[in-house]
Protein backbone atom coordinates (compact mmCIF):
# COMPACT_ATOMS: atom_id res chain seq x y z
CA UNK A 1 0.00 0.00 0.00
CA UNK A 2 2.92 2.31 0.78
CA UNK A 3 5.57 0.71 -1.40
CA UNK A 4 4.65 2.29 -4.76
CA UNK A 5 5.05 5.71 -3.15
CA UNK A 6 8.71 5.07 -2.34
CA UNK A 7 9.31 5.63 -6.05
CA UNK A 8 10.06 9.38 -6.37
CA UNK A 9 7.64 10.19 -9.20
CA UNK A 10 4.80 8.48 -7.33
CA UNK A 11 5.65 10.36 -4.13
CA UNK A 12 5.64 13.65 -6.04
CA UNK A 13 2.31 12.82 -7.65
CA UNK A 14 0.80 12.11 -4.25
CA UNK A 15 2.26 15.31 -2.80
CA UNK A 16 0.81 17.29 -5.73
CA UNK A 17 -2.62 15.78 -5.22
CA UNK A 18 -2.43 16.47 -1.48
CA UNK A 19 -1.59 20.13 -2.12
CA UNK A 20 -4.44 20.41 -4.60
CA UNK A 21 -6.77 18.75 -2.10
CA UNK A 22 -5.78 21.33 0.50
CA UNK A 23 -7.01 24.18 -1.71
CA UNK A 24 -9.85 22.40 -3.48
CA UNK A 25 -11.61 21.40 -0.24
CA UNK A 26 -12.20 25.00 0.94
CA UNK A 27 -12.54 26.60 -2.50
CA UNK A 28 -15.10 24.02 -3.62
CA UNK A 29 -17.25 24.97 -0.62
CA UNK A 30 -17.50 28.52 -1.96
CA UNK A 31 -18.08 27.28 -5.50
CA UNK A 32 -20.99 25.27 -4.07
CA UNK A 33 -22.61 27.97 -1.93
CA UNK A 34 -22.24 30.59 -4.68
CA UNK A 35 -23.61 28.19 -7.29
CA UNK A 36 -20.53 28.69 -9.45
CA UNK A 37 -20.27 25.15 -10.84
CA UNK A 38 -20.88 26.32 -14.40
CA UNK A 39 -18.59 29.34 -14.05
CA UNK A 40 -15.86 27.01 -12.77
CA UNK A 41 -16.41 24.75 -15.75
CA UNK A 42 -16.09 27.77 -18.01
CA UNK A 43 -12.88 28.85 -16.32
CA UNK A 44 -11.31 25.44 -16.82
CA UNK A 45 -12.15 25.60 -20.52
CA UNK A 46 -11.05 29.18 -21.04
CA UNK A 47 -7.66 28.47 -19.48
CA UNK A 48 -7.14 25.89 -22.24
CA UNK A 49 -6.07 28.30 -25.05
CA UNK A 50 -3.73 30.02 -22.57
CA UNK A 51 -2.15 26.68 -21.80
CA UNK A 52 -1.71 25.92 -25.49
CA UNK A 53 -0.27 29.35 -26.35
CA UNK A 54 2.05 29.15 -23.36
CA UNK A 55 3.23 25.71 -24.43
CA UNK A 56 3.78 26.75 -28.04
CA UNK A 57 5.75 29.80 -26.93
CA UNK A 58 7.81 28.43 -24.10
CA UNK A 59 7.34 24.69 -23.74
CA UNK A 60 6.37 23.24 -20.38
CA UNK A 61 7.54 26.35 -18.51
CA UNK A 62 5.43 28.63 -20.69
CA UNK A 63 2.41 26.48 -19.97
CA UNK A 64 2.16 27.76 -16.42
CA UNK A 65 2.43 31.42 -17.40
CA UNK A 66 -0.05 30.96 -20.24
CA UNK A 67 -2.56 29.37 -17.88
CA UNK A 68 -2.07 32.16 -15.34
CA UNK A 69 -2.66 34.95 -17.87
CA UNK A 70 -5.66 33.22 -19.43
CA UNK A 71 -7.11 32.43 -16.00
CA UNK A 72 -6.88 36.02 -14.75
CA UNK A 73 -8.22 37.50 -17.99
CA UNK A 74 -11.23 35.18 -18.10
CA UNK A 75 -11.97 35.64 -14.39
CA UNK A 76 -12.24 39.37 -15.03
CA UNK A 77 -14.19 38.89 -18.26
CA UNK A 78 -16.66 36.50 -16.65
CA UNK A 79 -17.21 38.83 -13.69
CA UNK A 80 -17.89 41.77 -15.99
CA UNK A 81 -20.08 39.77 -18.39
CA UNK A 82 -22.24 38.20 -15.70
CA UNK A 83 -22.70 41.51 -13.87
CA UNK A 84 -23.08 44.10 -16.59
CA UNK A 85 -24.06 42.06 -19.63
CA UNK A 86 -27.58 42.03 -20.98
CA UNK A 87 -27.11 38.29 -21.41
CA UNK A 88 -28.17 35.92 -18.67
CA UNK A 89 -25.34 34.50 -16.57
CA UNK A 90 -25.46 31.12 -18.23
CA UNK A 91 -25.57 32.43 -21.78
CA UNK A 92 -22.65 34.82 -21.24
CA UNK A 93 -20.63 32.09 -19.59
CA UNK A 94 -21.38 29.60 -22.35
CA UNK A 95 -20.35 32.10 -25.04
CA UNK A 96 -16.98 32.70 -23.39
CA UNK A 97 -16.47 28.99 -22.69
CA UNK A 98 -17.06 27.71 -26.20
CA UNK A 99 -15.22 30.55 -27.92
CA UNK A 100 -12.06 30.16 -25.85
CA UNK A 101 -12.09 26.38 -25.98
CA UNK A 102 -12.36 26.29 -29.75
CA UNK A 103 -9.47 28.76 -30.04
CA UNK A 104 -7.43 26.32 -27.98
CA UNK A 105 -8.37 23.38 -30.19
CA UNK A 106 -7.55 25.34 -33.36
CA UNK A 107 -4.12 26.19 -31.97
CA UNK A 108 -3.40 22.64 -30.88
CA UNK A 109 -4.50 21.17 -34.20
CA UNK A 110 -1.73 23.12 -35.96
CA UNK A 111 0.86 21.01 -34.17
CA UNK A 112 2.16 17.78 -35.61
CA UNK A 113 1.96 15.91 -32.30
CA UNK A 114 -1.68 16.92 -32.04
CA UNK A 115 -3.09 13.89 -30.21
CA UNK A 116 -0.54 13.49 -27.45
CA UNK A 117 -0.42 17.23 -26.79
CA UNK A 118 -4.17 17.50 -26.62
CA UNK A 119 -4.40 14.55 -24.26
CA UNK A 120 -1.86 16.01 -21.87
CA UNK A 121 -3.57 19.43 -21.85
CA UNK A 122 -6.99 17.96 -21.30
CA UNK A 123 -6.12 15.21 -18.83
CA UNK A 124 -2.82 16.34 -17.34
CA UNK A 125 0.36 14.45 -16.51
CA UNK A 126 0.22 13.61 -12.87
CA UNK A 127 3.16 11.19 -12.99
CA UNK A 128 5.63 13.66 -14.49
CA UNK A 129 5.23 16.33 -11.81
CA UNK A 130 8.64 17.90 -11.23
CA UNK A 131 9.99 19.22 -7.90
CA UNK A 132 9.77 22.73 -9.35
CA UNK A 133 6.16 22.20 -10.31
CA UNK A 134 5.48 21.01 -6.76
CA UNK A 135 7.05 24.16 -5.37
CA UNK A 136 4.92 26.33 -7.68
CA UNK A 137 1.78 24.52 -6.60
CA UNK A 138 2.76 25.02 -2.95
CA UNK A 139 3.24 28.77 -3.45
CA UNK A 140 -0.09 29.04 -5.25
CA UNK A 141 -1.75 27.01 -2.49
CA UNK A 142 -0.53 29.46 0.14
CA UNK A 143 -1.66 32.47 -1.93
CA UNK A 144 -5.08 30.94 -2.56
CA UNK A 145 -5.68 29.90 1.04
CA UNK A 146 -4.61 33.26 2.48
CA UNK A 147 -6.78 35.17 -0.02
CA UNK A 148 -9.69 32.84 0.71
CA UNK A 149 -9.28 33.26 4.46
CA UNK A 150 -9.32 37.05 4.20
CA UNK A 151 -12.38 37.16 1.97
CA UNK A 152 -14.23 34.16 3.41
CA UNK A 153 -16.59 36.03 5.71
CA UNK A 154 -17.59 38.64 3.17
CA UNK A 155 -17.98 36.04 0.43
CA UNK A 156 -20.14 33.93 2.71
CA UNK A 157 -22.38 36.92 3.47
CA UNK A 158 -22.58 37.75 -0.23
CA UNK A 159 -23.49 34.17 -1.12
CA UNK A 160 -26.17 33.97 1.57
CA UNK A 161 -27.84 37.33 1.07
CA UNK A 162 -26.46 39.65 -1.64
CA UNK A 163 -28.79 42.55 -0.83
CA UNK A 164 -28.05 42.26 2.88
CA UNK A 165 -24.32 42.21 2.17
CA UNK A 166 -24.61 45.31 -0.03
CA UNK A 167 -26.65 47.04 2.66
CA UNK A 168 -23.92 46.20 5.15
CA UNK A 169 -21.44 48.02 2.91
CA UNK A 170 -19.75 45.18 1.03
CA UNK A 171 -18.87 45.67 -2.66
CA UNK A 172 -20.48 42.70 -4.35
CA UNK A 173 -18.66 43.17 -7.66
CA UNK A 174 -15.26 43.05 -6.02
CA UNK A 175 -16.16 39.99 -3.97
CA UNK A 176 -17.33 38.18 -7.12
CA UNK A 177 -14.11 39.06 -8.91
CA UNK A 178 -12.14 37.91 -5.87
CA UNK A 179 -13.76 34.46 -5.89
CA UNK A 180 -13.54 34.09 -9.68
CA UNK A 181 -9.82 34.90 -9.49
CA UNK A 182 -9.37 32.30 -6.76
CA UNK A 183 -11.12 29.68 -8.87
CA UNK A 184 -8.90 30.68 -11.81
CA UNK A 185 -5.80 30.28 -9.64
CA UNK A 186 -6.92 26.81 -8.56
CA UNK A 187 -7.32 25.88 -12.22
CA UNK A 188 -3.83 27.23 -12.92
CA UNK A 189 -2.38 25.29 -10.01
CA UNK A 190 -4.03 22.04 -11.05
CA UNK A 191 -3.98 22.22 -14.83
CA UNK A 192 -0.59 20.59 -15.45
CA UNK A 193 -1.26 17.69 -13.12
CA UNK A 194 -4.89 16.87 -13.85
CA UNK A 195 -5.64 18.80 -17.05
CA UNK A 196 -8.26 21.37 -17.96
CA UNK A 197 -11.16 18.94 -18.14
CA UNK A 198 -10.68 17.04 -14.90
CA UNK A 199 -9.82 20.03 -12.72
CA UNK A 200 -13.48 21.00 -12.70
CA UNK A 201 -14.18 17.80 -10.79
CA UNK A 202 -11.79 18.95 -8.05
CA UNK A 203 -13.66 22.26 -7.84
CA UNK A 204 -17.10 20.76 -7.49
CA UNK A 205 -17.10 17.20 -6.20
CA UNK A 206 -15.25 17.59 -2.83
CA UNK A 207 -17.79 20.01 -1.34
CA UNK A 208 -20.73 18.37 -3.09
CA UNK A 209 -19.78 15.02 -1.55
CA UNK A 210 -19.02 16.49 1.89
CA UNK A 211 -22.33 18.35 1.79
CA UNK A 212 -24.11 15.00 1.83
CA UNK A 213 -22.66 14.27 5.26
CA UNK A 214 -22.39 17.62 7.02
CA UNK A 215 -24.18 20.97 6.95
CA UNK A 216 -21.27 22.84 8.52
CA UNK A 217 -19.06 24.91 6.24
CA UNK A 218 -15.78 24.19 8.05
CA UNK A 219 -16.69 20.51 8.18
CA UNK A 220 -17.41 20.52 4.47
CA UNK A 221 -14.04 22.10 3.67
CA UNK A 222 -12.17 19.61 5.87
CA UNK A 223 -14.06 16.56 4.66
CA UNK A 224 -13.74 17.68 1.04
CA UNK A 225 -9.97 17.84 1.49
CA UNK A 226 -9.79 14.43 3.16
CA UNK A 227 -11.93 12.84 0.45
CA UNK A 228 -9.70 14.29 -2.27
CA UNK A 229 -6.53 13.05 -0.56
CA UNK A 230 -7.99 9.57 -0.14
CA UNK A 231 -9.20 9.51 -3.74
CA UNK A 232 -5.76 10.75 -4.83
CA UNK A 233 -3.95 8.04 -2.90
CA UNK A 234 -6.29 5.27 -4.04
CA UNK A 235 -6.34 6.52 -7.64
CA UNK A 236 -2.57 6.58 -7.89
CA UNK A 237 -2.36 3.15 -6.30
CA UNK A 238 -4.92 1.76 -8.73
CA UNK A 239 -3.13 3.22 -11.71
CA UNK A 240 0.21 1.86 -10.46
CA UNK A 241 -1.10 -1.66 -10.04
CA UNK A 242 -2.99 -1.55 -13.31
CA UNK A 243 0.23 -0.69 -15.08
CA UNK A 244 2.77 -2.80 -13.13
CA UNK A 245 0.69 -5.93 -12.56
CA UNK A 246 -1.69 -6.01 -15.49
CA UNK A 247 0.10 -3.92 -18.05
CA UNK A 248 -2.92 -1.73 -18.75
CA UNK A 249 -2.68 2.03 -18.89
CA UNK A 250 -4.95 3.84 -16.44
CA UNK A 251 -4.56 7.62 -16.50
CA UNK A 252 -3.95 8.43 -12.83
CA UNK A 253 -5.83 11.73 -12.91
CA UNK A 254 -8.95 10.09 -14.30
CA UNK A 255 -8.65 7.33 -11.70
CA UNK A 256 -8.52 10.00 -8.99
CA UNK A 257 -11.57 11.78 -10.34
CA UNK A 258 -13.48 8.52 -10.78
CA UNK A 259 -12.83 7.61 -7.16
CA UNK A 260 -13.89 11.07 -6.03
CA UNK A 261 -17.15 10.68 -7.89
CA UNK A 262 -17.53 7.19 -6.41
CA UNK A 263 -17.14 8.74 -2.94
CA UNK A 264 -19.96 11.13 -3.82
CA UNK A 265 -22.18 8.27 -4.93
CA UNK A 266 -21.28 6.24 -1.83
CA UNK A 267 -22.30 9.16 0.40
CA UNK A 268 -25.62 9.76 -1.36
CA UNK A 269 -27.50 7.19 0.78
CA UNK A 270 -26.34 9.04 3.91
CA UNK A 271 -28.12 12.13 2.68
CA UNK A 272 -31.21 10.24 1.63
CA UNK A 273 -31.45 8.58 5.04
CA UNK A 274 -31.06 11.94 6.79
CA UNK A 275 -33.70 13.66 4.71
CA UNK A 276 -35.94 10.61 5.23
CA UNK A 277 -35.66 11.08 8.97
CA UNK A 278 -36.57 14.71 8.59
CA UNK A 279 -39.62 13.95 6.50
CA UNK A 280 -41.92 14.83 9.40
CA UNK A 281 -40.36 18.25 9.83
CA UNK A 282 -42.00 21.32 8.27
CA UNK A 283 -41.02 21.74 4.63
CA UNK A 284 -38.48 24.43 3.88
CA UNK A 285 -39.39 26.98 1.28
CA UNK A 286 -37.53 26.76 -1.97
CA UNK A 287 -35.55 29.70 -3.16
CA UNK A 288 -37.72 31.88 -5.36
CA UNK A 289 -36.60 34.45 -7.87
CA UNK A 290 -33.58 36.41 -6.68
CA UNK A 291 -35.36 39.42 -5.33
CA UNK A 292 -38.53 41.29 -5.86
CA UNK A 293 -37.82 44.57 -7.52
CA UNK A 294 -41.17 46.20 -7.04
CA UNK A 295 -43.63 45.76 -4.24
CA UNK B 1 -33.25 70.02 11.36
CA UNK B 2 -29.93 68.30 10.94
CA UNK B 3 -30.64 65.19 12.98
CA UNK B 4 -33.19 63.57 10.68
CA UNK B 5 -32.53 59.86 10.24
CA UNK B 6 -34.21 59.98 6.86
CA UNK B 7 -35.30 62.84 4.63
CA UNK B 8 -36.95 62.62 1.21
CA UNK B 9 -37.70 65.87 -0.60
CA UNK B 10 -39.69 65.63 -3.85
CA UNK B 11 -38.21 62.24 -4.66
CA UNK B 12 -38.87 59.83 -7.52
CA UNK B 13 -37.21 56.42 -7.35
CA UNK B 14 -37.06 53.54 -9.82
CA UNK B 15 -34.87 51.26 -11.87
CA UNK B 16 -33.09 51.72 -15.22
CA UNK B 17 -34.40 55.28 -15.49
CA UNK B 18 -38.05 54.26 -15.12
CA UNK B 19 -39.83 55.61 -12.03
CA UNK B 20 -41.63 53.14 -9.76
CA UNK B 21 -42.57 55.60 -7.05
CA UNK B 22 -42.92 59.39 -7.25
CA UNK B 23 -43.73 62.42 -5.08
CA UNK B 24 -42.08 61.09 -1.93
CA UNK B 25 -41.76 63.75 0.77
CA UNK B 26 -41.09 62.59 4.28
CA UNK B 27 -38.90 63.05 7.28
CA UNK B 28 -38.10 60.53 9.98
CA UNK B 29 -36.37 61.42 13.23
CA UNK B 30 -34.41 59.26 15.65
CA UNK B 31 -36.65 56.94 17.66
CA UNK B 32 -39.61 57.25 15.26
CA UNK B 33 -41.37 54.32 13.60
CA UNK B 34 -42.47 54.75 9.99
CA UNK B 35 -44.76 52.25 8.30
CA UNK B 36 -44.87 52.11 4.50
CA UNK B 37 -48.38 50.99 3.60
CA UNK B 38 -49.77 50.12 0.20
CA UNK B 39 -50.94 47.24 -1.99
CA UNK B 40 -48.58 44.76 -3.66
CA UNK B 41 -46.46 46.51 -6.27
CA UNK B 42 -47.00 49.92 -4.63
CA UNK B 43 -43.26 50.61 -4.43
CA UNK B 44 -42.69 49.83 -0.74
CA UNK B 45 -39.65 47.63 -1.35
CA UNK B 46 -38.33 50.10 -3.89
CA UNK B 47 -38.49 52.89 -1.32
CA UNK B 48 -36.58 50.74 1.18
CA UNK B 49 -34.03 49.84 -1.48
CA UNK B 50 -33.58 53.50 -2.32
CA UNK B 51 -32.61 54.14 1.30
CA UNK B 52 -29.85 51.56 0.83
CA UNK B 53 -28.78 53.10 -2.47
CA UNK B 54 -30.00 50.03 -4.38
CA UNK B 55 -32.71 51.82 -6.34
CA UNK B 56 -32.13 54.88 -8.50
CA UNK B 57 -33.09 58.30 -7.20
CA UNK B 58 -34.43 59.90 -10.39
CA UNK B 59 -35.52 63.19 -8.93
CA UNK B 60 -35.35 65.13 -5.67
CA UNK B 61 -32.98 64.74 -2.72
CA UNK B 62 -32.50 61.80 -0.35
CA UNK B 63 -30.57 62.11 2.89
CA UNK B 64 -29.88 59.04 5.05
CA UNK B 65 -28.35 59.76 8.45
CA UNK B 66 -27.07 63.06 7.13
CA UNK B 67 -25.41 61.69 3.97
CA UNK B 68 -26.17 60.16 0.57
CA UNK B 69 -27.71 56.66 0.54
CA UNK B 70 -24.58 55.03 -0.86
CA UNK B 71 -22.39 56.71 1.76
CA UNK B 72 -24.76 55.61 4.52
CA UNK B 73 -24.44 51.91 3.65
CA UNK B 74 -23.30 49.96 6.65
CA UNK B 75 -24.88 52.50 9.01
CA UNK B 76 -28.44 51.47 8.25
CA UNK B 77 -29.55 47.97 9.23
CA UNK B 78 -31.60 45.93 6.78
CA UNK B 79 -33.89 42.97 7.42
CA UNK B 80 -34.92 41.28 4.16
CA UNK B 81 -38.13 39.31 3.71
CA UNK B 82 -37.52 35.93 5.28
CA UNK B 83 -38.10 34.08 2.04
CA UNK B 84 -35.19 35.77 0.32
CA UNK B 85 -32.11 33.89 1.57
CA UNK B 86 -31.68 30.33 0.33
CA UNK B 87 -33.27 27.92 2.82
CA UNK B 88 -30.81 25.15 1.98
CA UNK B 89 -27.78 27.30 2.69
CA UNK B 90 -25.40 25.51 5.09
CA UNK B 91 -25.21 28.09 7.89
CA UNK B 92 -26.44 28.02 11.47
CA UNK B 93 -28.63 30.73 13.01
CA UNK B 94 -25.57 31.87 14.97
CA UNK B 95 -23.49 32.24 11.79
CA UNK B 96 -26.23 34.30 10.15
CA UNK B 97 -26.38 36.69 13.12
CA UNK B 98 -22.59 36.96 13.16
CA UNK B 99 -22.76 38.30 9.58
CA UNK B 100 -24.11 41.50 11.12
CA UNK B 101 -20.73 41.96 12.79
CA UNK B 102 -18.54 41.23 9.77
CA UNK B 103 -17.96 44.87 8.88
CA UNK B 104 -16.96 45.63 12.42
CA UNK B 105 -14.67 42.62 12.70
CA UNK B 106 -12.84 43.60 9.52
CA UNK B 107 -11.05 41.51 6.91
CA UNK B 108 -8.04 40.29 8.84
CA UNK B 109 -9.08 39.83 12.42
CA UNK B 110 -10.64 36.68 13.83
CA UNK B 111 -13.99 36.82 15.62
CA UNK B 112 -13.55 38.26 19.12
CA UNK B 113 -15.33 37.23 22.33
CA UNK B 114 -17.20 40.57 22.27
CA UNK B 115 -18.65 39.64 18.86
CA UNK B 116 -19.73 36.22 20.08
CA UNK B 117 -21.33 37.82 23.14
CA UNK B 118 -23.21 40.33 21.00
CA UNK B 119 -24.50 37.47 18.81
CA UNK B 120 -25.64 35.46 21.84
CA UNK B 121 -27.37 38.51 23.32
CA UNK B 122 -29.14 39.35 20.05
CA UNK B 123 -30.40 35.78 19.68
CA UNK B 124 -31.59 35.88 23.26
CA UNK B 125 -33.36 39.17 22.62
CA UNK B 126 -35.39 37.69 19.78
CA UNK B 127 -36.09 34.61 21.91
CA UNK B 128 -34.00 32.14 19.93
CA UNK B 129 -31.06 31.51 22.25
CA UNK B 130 -31.87 27.79 22.17
CA UNK B 131 -31.80 27.67 18.36
CA UNK B 132 -28.33 29.18 17.86
CA UNK B 133 -26.84 25.98 16.49
CA UNK B 134 -29.76 25.05 14.25
CA UNK B 135 -29.39 25.37 10.52
CA UNK B 136 -31.07 28.56 9.31
CA UNK B 137 -33.07 26.74 6.65
CA UNK B 138 -34.64 24.33 9.14
CA UNK B 139 -36.21 27.15 11.19
CA UNK B 140 -39.80 28.28 10.66
CA UNK B 141 -40.54 31.44 8.67
CA UNK B 142 -41.08 33.45 11.85
CA UNK B 143 -37.90 32.15 13.42
CA UNK B 144 -35.92 32.94 10.28
CA UNK B 145 -37.30 36.47 10.37
CA UNK B 146 -36.22 36.80 13.99
CA UNK B 147 -32.71 35.57 13.15
CA UNK B 148 -32.48 38.17 10.37
CA UNK B 149 -33.65 40.81 12.84
CA UNK B 150 -30.95 39.69 15.29
CA UNK B 151 -28.40 40.01 12.47
CA UNK B 152 -29.45 43.62 11.99
CA UNK B 153 -29.39 44.36 15.74
CA UNK B 154 -25.79 43.21 16.31
CA UNK B 155 -24.59 45.93 13.94
CA UNK B 156 -26.23 48.51 16.26
CA UNK B 157 -27.75 50.56 13.43
CA UNK B 158 -29.18 54.06 13.94
CA UNK B 159 -31.71 53.37 11.21
CA UNK B 160 -33.36 49.99 10.74
CA UNK B 161 -35.24 48.97 7.58
CA UNK B 162 -37.56 45.96 7.51
CA UNK B 163 -39.20 44.64 4.35
CA UNK B 164 -42.57 43.02 5.20
CA UNK B 165 -41.29 41.67 8.53
CA UNK B 166 -44.61 40.03 9.41
CA UNK B 167 -45.19 38.14 6.16
CA UNK B 168 -45.72 34.44 6.86
CA UNK B 169 -44.79 34.96 10.48
CA UNK B 170 -46.49 33.14 13.38
CA UNK B 171 -48.06 35.01 16.31
CA UNK B 172 -45.24 34.22 18.73
CA UNK B 173 -42.62 35.53 16.34
CA UNK B 174 -44.67 38.63 15.52
CA UNK B 175 -44.99 39.43 19.20
CA UNK B 176 -41.25 38.93 19.74
CA UNK B 177 -40.40 41.12 16.74
CA UNK B 178 -42.76 43.92 17.81
CA UNK B 179 -41.29 43.89 21.33
CA UNK B 180 -37.73 44.17 20.02
CA UNK B 181 -38.70 46.94 17.60
CA UNK B 182 -40.30 48.96 20.41
CA UNK B 183 -37.16 48.50 22.54
CA UNK B 184 -34.94 49.66 19.71
CA UNK B 185 -36.91 52.80 18.95
CA UNK B 186 -37.10 53.51 22.68
CA UNK B 187 -33.30 53.59 22.61
CA UNK B 188 -33.26 56.04 19.69
CA UNK B 189 -33.14 53.86 16.58
CA UNK B 190 -35.26 55.13 13.71
CA UNK B 191 -37.40 52.47 12.08
CA UNK B 192 -38.86 51.96 8.62
CA UNK B 193 -41.01 48.93 7.90
CA UNK B 194 -43.14 48.02 4.93
CA UNK B 195 -46.42 46.22 5.46
CA UNK B 196 -49.78 45.72 3.85
CA UNK B 197 -51.29 44.95 7.25
CA UNK B 198 -53.14 48.07 8.40
CA UNK B 199 -53.60 46.73 11.93
CA UNK B 200 -49.86 46.36 12.39
CA UNK B 201 -49.27 49.83 10.99
CA UNK B 202 -51.90 51.34 13.25
CA UNK B 203 -50.50 49.70 16.40
CA UNK B 204 -46.82 50.07 15.76
CA UNK B 205 -46.17 53.19 13.72
CA UNK B 206 -45.80 56.84 14.71
CA UNK B 207 -45.89 57.77 11.05
CA UNK B 208 -47.60 56.11 8.13
CA UNK B 209 -46.72 56.69 4.51
CA UNK B 210 -49.43 55.61 2.07
CA UNK B 211 -47.95 54.50 -1.23
CA UNK B 212 -49.22 53.29 -4.56
CA UNK B 213 -47.02 54.37 -7.45
CA UNK B 214 -46.68 57.68 -5.65
CA UNK B 215 -46.93 58.93 -2.11
CA UNK B 216 -50.58 59.61 -1.33
CA UNK B 217 -50.35 60.65 2.31
CA UNK B 218 -47.93 60.82 5.19
CA UNK B 219 -48.66 61.46 8.85
CA UNK B 220 -49.79 59.82 12.09
CA UNK B 221 -51.95 56.67 11.69
CA UNK B 222 -55.02 58.52 12.98
CA UNK B 223 -54.83 60.88 10.00
CA UNK B 224 -53.59 58.57 7.26
CA UNK B 225 -55.31 55.25 7.92
CA UNK B 226 -58.74 56.72 7.46
CA UNK B 227 -61.26 56.18 4.68
CA UNK B 228 -60.46 59.15 2.46
CA UNK B 229 -56.64 58.79 2.15
CA UNK B 230 -56.95 55.01 1.86
CA UNK B 231 -59.52 55.35 -0.90
CA UNK B 232 -57.17 57.64 -2.79
CA UNK B 233 -54.15 55.37 -2.36
CA UNK B 234 -55.88 52.08 -3.11
CA UNK B 235 -58.12 53.42 -5.88
CA UNK B 236 -60.36 50.68 -7.24
CA UNK B 237 -59.04 48.25 -4.69
CA UNK B 238 -60.93 50.08 -1.93
CA UNK B 239 -64.63 49.38 -1.83
CA UNK B 240 -67.33 50.30 0.65
CA UNK B 241 -68.30 47.30 2.72
CA UNK B 242 -71.32 46.72 4.94
CA UNK B 243 -71.80 49.11 7.83
CA UNK B 244 -69.87 51.93 6.17
CA UNK B 245 -66.56 50.08 6.55
CA UNK B 246 -63.87 50.41 3.94
CA UNK B 247 -62.68 47.08 2.54
CA UNK B 248 -59.30 46.81 0.81
CA UNK B 249 -58.97 44.11 -1.79
CA UNK B 250 -55.55 42.59 -2.46
CA UNK B 251 -55.40 41.13 -5.95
Amino acid sequence: MIEPFTVPFMARALAEIALLALICGPVSVFVLVRGLAFVSDALTHTVFPGVVIGFLAGGLDGLFLGALVAGVVTAVALTVLTRAGGLSDDAATAVVLTAMFSIGVVLVSRRSSYTSDLTSFLFGRLLTVTPRQLAETAVLAVVILVALLIGARAMLFRAFDPVGATAAGFRIGRLDLWLNLLVALVVVAAVRAVGTILVVALLIVPAAAARLVTGRLAGMAALGTVLTVVAGYAGLLASWHASVRYGTALTPASAVVLLLVLAYLALLPVRLRRSGRRAGAPPTTERNSAHELVG
Amino acid sequence: MGDAALRYAGVSVGYHGRPVLTHVDLELRAGQRLALVGPNGAGKSTLIRSVLGLAQVLDGAVTVLGRSPAAARGLAGYVPQNDVPDAGFPVSARQVVLMGRYRRIGWWRPTRPADRRAVAEALDRVGLADRAGHRFGTLSGGQRQRVLLARAIVAEPRLLLLDEPFNGVDAVSQEAIVRVLRDLTGAGTALVLSTHDLTVARELADLVCLLNGRQWAVGPPAETLTAEPLRRAYGGQAIDGPGGRLVLIEP
